[in-house]
């Protein structure tokens, strides 16, 4: 089995919190999409500088080195383009109607995937509305042209481009995962699994939770997700730190792994992400209960080898192309007062050294 | 000004209504159930304890958003600002007044609502929150101060209407703390008669209804036959608790004739999909249904889902438009009906949400500066009353606590919020203690009031 160490190599904040970043491909530098804007920092220095803004929580952004620039998604439903020289927007494209919860990368850089989708009361017992505008969209990078608007169940919160760039998958606050050849935009399977979503017992009639990360496997052929486990009081944030592996492409998806038994505190897990060696993946979020916040697993076995306990919700784990550097983003609490008049940082960056043997 | 009341002091504690509760009726216990009902029996037979003149025909529907919402993601948005939230603002029919742009209805009827944006309470926990919020004050024990539909119900009740006049709609009991009130809770020292009948979710009252198996004719003997015996063993017996048994067959009885207007199927099609599928927005249309219908004081509520600690924004995408929706629904379908104008419409919780985001991206408990609405009745359209700092940390204008509130609410129904309670083996109390004085700028009526 394998076993891992993790090493703290730098600590750093940005001004608000970090809800989405991606890791350059040389690893020297990080674009954090953060709730006051878009960030580039630098990981050795540990110095950053804003880059450009949406009107709302900027959800997501990542390097397209090839027009070197930066592309973001925020909660106003918008994607731009950031040229990075000039620090200038060079394209925006008004995509949803509504937030923007996560938008993936093409592994050629051609395209981009971006989710969405309002939870609105449909039925009596909270059932969500059917979508008011197609819950999955994808963007070519170049040209910004919408290729495919595809029909989910909001609020869409997640999604994932295959390693071969041949298929997006995306989950939702049910549970449900769907995925689509992305030539054609048809779909290719779905399935749902009902693990990741509360419906509240008390409190709150309503739904919550659902599937907050996914990503495939190195071999394309199976789907990491991630979330929390079920709630009665979907107000405690208590559930199951929670993954499970999905055999999607299957005649019938079938549930192969999750968390196994005595390795999972609480807390809502927002992120997944798969070490480039194809061996181990990472799962982080938040500590509501036990000892660990981000924690890495042997693909194969599902087993855990390493914890980490960072004091700030995870909200985005990034590896190095080289797989030596795990680097996690997220947030703390809002600071309540303010010092000279600003309220002090509260973004967190936290780059660690992977040493797998 | 006192005035004579015509209750006993051990009504408060030693009747056995108080040591049942409600919900053992609307579970389907018939018997246990009905003793828990039986006092509210005396609603429709207590004497005539007011002048007519009180009896204005006013009637209220509180929207009580348990579990207390968010003001920057309501009535007081700070957009672009580290507190505001990632919901923007969006411009209203008052011109300058701005509101969450989750509610586009709401700010359609800006001009028939009353907004304040200053409210500053104490209690930062639910349960001390709730008391204050829906009592007017906090507790001062053994003493339990009667809840807003429990006072309004006894001040503007109808005695001649075979309608509760105080209901309670919430289908998820579970969630607040009401599931563990007893029937003397509600009402305090006025007695448990001016409690809720409760509805909604489990609490709905199917047994109300006649099985199909059962004639009219046999129905009829085996309740004269009831009555009989249990006549014959509560004048042999002398049993307090036979008598309040059947007390309660009596409210049944009552309750009988009304079951229709507790059920959410028999109200219009077509007012239910305008009011939006979700078990909140059905209770409050059949909270209107029920004002339409004879009840004084409705109060809807549905657990305690405002209380995001978590998933703030994600509860609040779909708490609000749904909010949005019934409020628009509901104070429009009142305008129209000729209703408004007698209708007070409140729509609060026990306090407001912090401005600063936990790490669980949840905001926590904040009765510092935080906001509510009413419509109708006396209240004075189209105002915003009170103003917060720019990051929505504190009130910096018309501040107004719990007290204020109510001795505003009282006076636009009509009720003097200084009059004292005088009631046997109890000391002395205020309708709304310290004297406090309604908010004149919110009030349409403002001849007589304190300064």
């Amino acid at each position: 089995m394998i076993s891992t160490s993790l090493s703290l190599t730098a600590d750093f904040k940005l001004p608000t919190g970090i809800l989405g970043a991606s890791v350059s491909d040389d690893g020297t530098s990080l674009v954090a999409a953060c709730m006051d804007g878009i960030y580039q920092a630098d990981l050795q220095s540990q110095s950053s500088e804003k880059i450009g803004q949406h009107s709302s929580y900027v959800s997501s952004a990542a390097f397209l080195p090839e027009r070197d620039a930066v592309i973001s998604a925020g909660y106003d439903g918008v994607i731009q383009w950031i040229d990075l020289p000039t620090k200038q927007q060079i394209r925006k494209l008004q995509l949803h109607d509504f937030w923007s919860w996560d938008m993936a990368v093409s592994p050629d850089r051609s395209l981009i995937a971006s989710v969405t989708g309002q939870y609105l009361a449909g039925d009596y017992k909270y059932e969500p509305l059917a979508e008011r505008e197609p819950s999955v969209k994808i963007v070519a990078t170049v040209t910004g042209e919408v290729l495919h608007s595809l029909p989910h169940v909001p609020s869409v919160q997640a999604v994932a481009f295959s390693p071969d760039g041949k298929f997006v998958a995306a989950g939702n606050l049910m549970g449900e995962v769907r995925v689509w050849n992305v030539h054609s935009g048809k779909l290719a399977a779905s399935f749902t699994t009902s693990d990741f979503t509360s419906w509240g017992i008390i409190k709150s009639h309503s739904y919550l939770g659902g599937i907050f990360a996914l990503k495939f496997t190195p071999d394309g052929k199976e789907l990491l997700l991630a979330g929390m486990g079920p709630m009665q009081d979907p107000m405690a944030g208590n559930g199951r730190q929670l993954w499970q592996k999905w055999s999607w492409n299957d005649s019938e998806p079938c549930k192969l792994d999750e968390t196994h038994k005595g390795e999972s505190g609480e807390g809502l897990m927002e992120t997944v992400a798969v070490h480039p060696d194809g061996r181990q993946f990472v799962m982080g979020g938040r500590l509501r209960g036990g000892d660990w916040n981000a924690a890495m697993f042997d693909l194969a076995s599902g087993v855990r080898t390493a914890t980490l306990k960072t004091g700030f919700r995870v909200t985005e784990a990034n590896f190095t192309a080289d797989g030596q550097q795990l680097i996690l983003v997220g947030a703390q609490g809002q600071p309540k007062k303010m010092v000279d008049g600003a309220f002090p940082n509260f973004g967190r960056v936290e780059v660690y050294d992977v040493a797998a043997g | 000004m006192k005035r004579p009341h015509n209750h006993s002091g051990d009504r408060t504690c030693n009747s056995p209504e108080h040591t049942i509760h409600r919900r053992m009726f609307l579970d389907g216990s018939m018997a246990a159930g009905a003793a828990s009902v039986a006092s509210f029996n005396g609603l429709f037979s207590i004497p005539a304890i007011a002048d007519e003149t009180r009896r204005n025909g006013k009637k209220c529907i509180l929207l009580w958003l348990c579990g207390a919402p968010s003001q920057f993601e309501t009535w007081d948005p700070k957009p672009n600002t580290p507190t505001g939230g990632p919901f923007g603002a969006i411009d209203t029919q008052t011109p300058g007044v701005q509101i969450s742009s989750l509610m586009p209805k709401s700010s359609s009827i800006m001009d028939r609502l009353a907004i304040v944006r200053s409210m500053k309470t104490r209690p930062s926990e639910h349960f001390q929150g709730i008391d204050v919020l829906t009592r007017g004050d906090q507790p001062r024990p053994p003493f339990v101060r009667p809840i807003l539909g429990s006072v309004v119900a006894e001040q503007l009740g109808q005695l001649d209407s075979p309608v509760p006049q105080f209901v309670l709609l919430d289908p998820c009991p579970e969630g607040n703390e009401f599931k563990g009130f007893k029937a003397g809770n509600w009402a305090g020292w006025l007695g448990a008669e001016y409690g809720p009948v409760r509805a909604g979710g489990e609490y709905s009252i199917p047994d109300l209804l006649r099985p199909e198996t059962l004639s009219e004719t046999d129905h009829s003997d085996r309740e004269a036959l009831r009555r009989f015996l249990s006549r014959k063993f509560e004048n042999d017996q002398r049993s307090k608790a036979a008598a309040s048994y059947n007390a309660a067959f009596e409210r049944v009885k009552g309750l009988m004739s009304c079951a229709p207007l507790f059920d959410l199927n028999k109200l219009p099609e077509q007012d239910r999909q305008r009011y939006g599928g979700g078990a909140f927005s059905q209770h409050v249309l059949q909270a209107r249904h029920l004002i339409e219908n004879g009840s004084t004081f409705v109060m809807v509520a549905n657990g305690m889902p405002w209380d995001n600690h978590v998933f703030q924004h994600e509860m609040h995408q779909m708490l609000v438009p749904e909010f949005d929706n019934v409020l628009f629904q509901l104070v429009t379908d009142l305008e129209d009906r000729g209703m408004l104008e007698d209708t007070l419409v409140i729509a609060m919780g026990e306090f407001g949400r912090t401005p600063w985001l936990n790490e669980a991206r949840g905001r926590d408990h904040y009765p510092n500066a935080w906001s509510l609405a009413m419509a109708g009745a006396g209240v004075k359209p189209g105002v915003v009353y009170g103003a917060t700092d720019k990051y929505g940390v504190e009130v910096v204008d018309g501040q107004v606590d719990n007290h204020r509130l109510f001795a505003t609410i009282f006076s636009a129904l009509g009720i003097d919020p200084h009059e004292e309670y005088d009631l046997p083996g109890l000391p002395t109390f205020q309708r709304v203690e310290e004297d406090a004085a309604p908010i004149a700028e919110l009030l349409i009526k403002t001849d007589g009031l304190k300064a």
